[in-house]
């Protein structure tokens, strides 16, 4: 494959992972962490960034090992090679950043169920060569940060008041602020995970019916 | 060789989990001390701002720590004393189950066990953004300083910001994690329950 093919393909794959692909509202995974961690910036970042990286690195290391992977036991690998990344973020975050790992929590060890990591894993690096996969990997991760930050945003302003801990509303109204609890509450994302969807797919379906711009991804997803 | 022969199965899923696992035990070691570490400066720095010992920054606490805090063995449990301000203020760990797991704190109080001195979180697993507010300060705060009634204190639905009244006996629960809540009073409650008895036997001298 040549240099400026191989750019292509890694611009198709940024975009379909970001836009006509995402992991959260097009293939509808990750969806238990989407309601859980959404209520704040600051976790929701760190947990985000914790998928990404974990995307990638079991991705990169899984499709270099592909072809000597029987056939029986490829999901074993996969959740071996998973799990073998999550528990390595999780000695480092406990070693080296020990306020990060208190907040998260349990969180961290529940980036091992992520169904984005399985699902790339098994649609995309079983049959790539493995720094493309690592960069599907990682691309999907940022699919998924953009999706929950913009949900996050939403919880913890009208939720908390505040954006990353910093308070916003409850500075600018004081004590005319009333935060809306149910933002705080799992509920709440089901609400907003449910328009962003509506919006996003509703727009994209105006962009496949449009003339198609100069330049611009084809829609049918897949970068196979 | 066959990829899909029982025998090539059996032989590479070996290899393999021994290649990851020999990793991740080399990961583990090399972090031990440091975790070990981790988790010291978190109990007596828990422990120091419970009982109201001032210290400037990370690294005094360890020195604070030592010239401040005596540790009192009492039965089976260690109590910790310092004085704040010529007060002598006593600390204790406790742990008990919640929502997640168990719950892992430090509960401070005066010698007659009339008041709090402070509340502080070690370790917990609830969920973040919810239970997990109980670690956040806000929540902490409520119990400094905060009178203990006959039936200890109470952790009731208020307005989700804290309660800033020291007499009442009662603090504000976390919005959106009743339970964890609870689990918290109850907890609280049986620590005083333990201190009390403490008290009484003579140990908090």
């Amino acid at each position: 494959m040549s240099a400026a093919k191989k750019r292509g393909k890694a611009m198709t794959v940024l975009i379909d992972n970001l836009w006509w692909n995402n992991p959260v509202f097009i293939q509808i995974l990750g969806i238990c962490s989407t309601l859980a961690v959404t209520n704040n910036l600051t976790n929701t970042f760190i947990m985000t960034v914790g998928v990404s990286l974990a995307t990638a690195f079991s991705s990169w290391t899984l499709a270099g090992m592909n072809t000597f992977i029987p056939n029986k036991v490829r999901m074993i690998v996969q959740v071996l090679v998973i799990s073998f990344y999550v528990i390595i973020i999780d000695i480092v975050l406990r070693a080296y950043m020990p306020d990060v790992s208190r907040s998260l929590g349990p969180y961290v060890g529940l980036i091992i169920t992520n169904c984005i990591i399985m699902g790339r894993a098994e649609a995309f690096a079983r049959s790539n060569p493995p720094l493309i996969s690592f960069w599907d990997g990682l691309t999907s991760g940022f699919g998924y940060m953009a999706v929950l930050m913009a949900i996050a945003a939403v919880r913890e302003l009208l939720g908390f008041g505040s954006l990353f801990g910093i308070p916003v509303l409850s500075a600018a109204f004081g004590d005319r602020f009333v935060p809306w609890t149910i933002m705080i509450m799992a509920p709440s994302a089901f609400f907003l995970l449910a328009l962003a969807m509506w919006g996003l797919k509703s727009l994209q379906e105006s962009m496949k019916a449009a003339p198609p711009a100069a330049g611009g991804a084809k829609p049918q997803g897949s970068a196979k | 060789m066959n990829r899909n022969s029982t025998r090539y199965t059996v032989a590479f899923t070996f290899i393999v989990c021994a290649f990851f696992v020999f990793f991740l035990a080399l990961a583990n070691d090399l972090t031990k001390e440091k975790v070990a570490a981790n988790r010291r400066f978190t109990e007596r720095s828990s422990v120091l701002r419970a009982l109201g010992v001032p210290f400037a920054d990370a690294g005094s606490v360890d020195s604070v720590y030592e010239k401040e805090v005596t540790e009192l063995t009492a039965g089976s449990t260690v109590v910790y004393r310092a004085s704040a301000e010529g007060v002598p203020r006593f600390a204790r760990f406790f742990s008990g189950p919640a929502l997640g797991g168990t719950v892992f704190g430090v509960l401070a109080v005066d010698a007659e066990v009339g008041r709090v001195s402070g509340l502080q979180i070690v370790s917990h697993n609830e969920t973040p953004g919810l239970g997990g507010r109980i670690d956040e300060s806000w929540f902490k705060d409520q119990f400094t300083g905060e009178r203990i009634a006959d039936a200890g204190i109470r952790v009731r639905q208020g307005s989700g910001k804290g309660d800033g009244d020291s007499e009442n006996a009662e603090v504000d629960a976390v919005t959106g994690a009743s339970l964890t809540s609870k689990f918290m009073e109850t907890m609280v409650n049986g620590e005083i329950a333990a201190l009390r008895k403490l008290r009484d036997e003579g140990g908090l001298k």
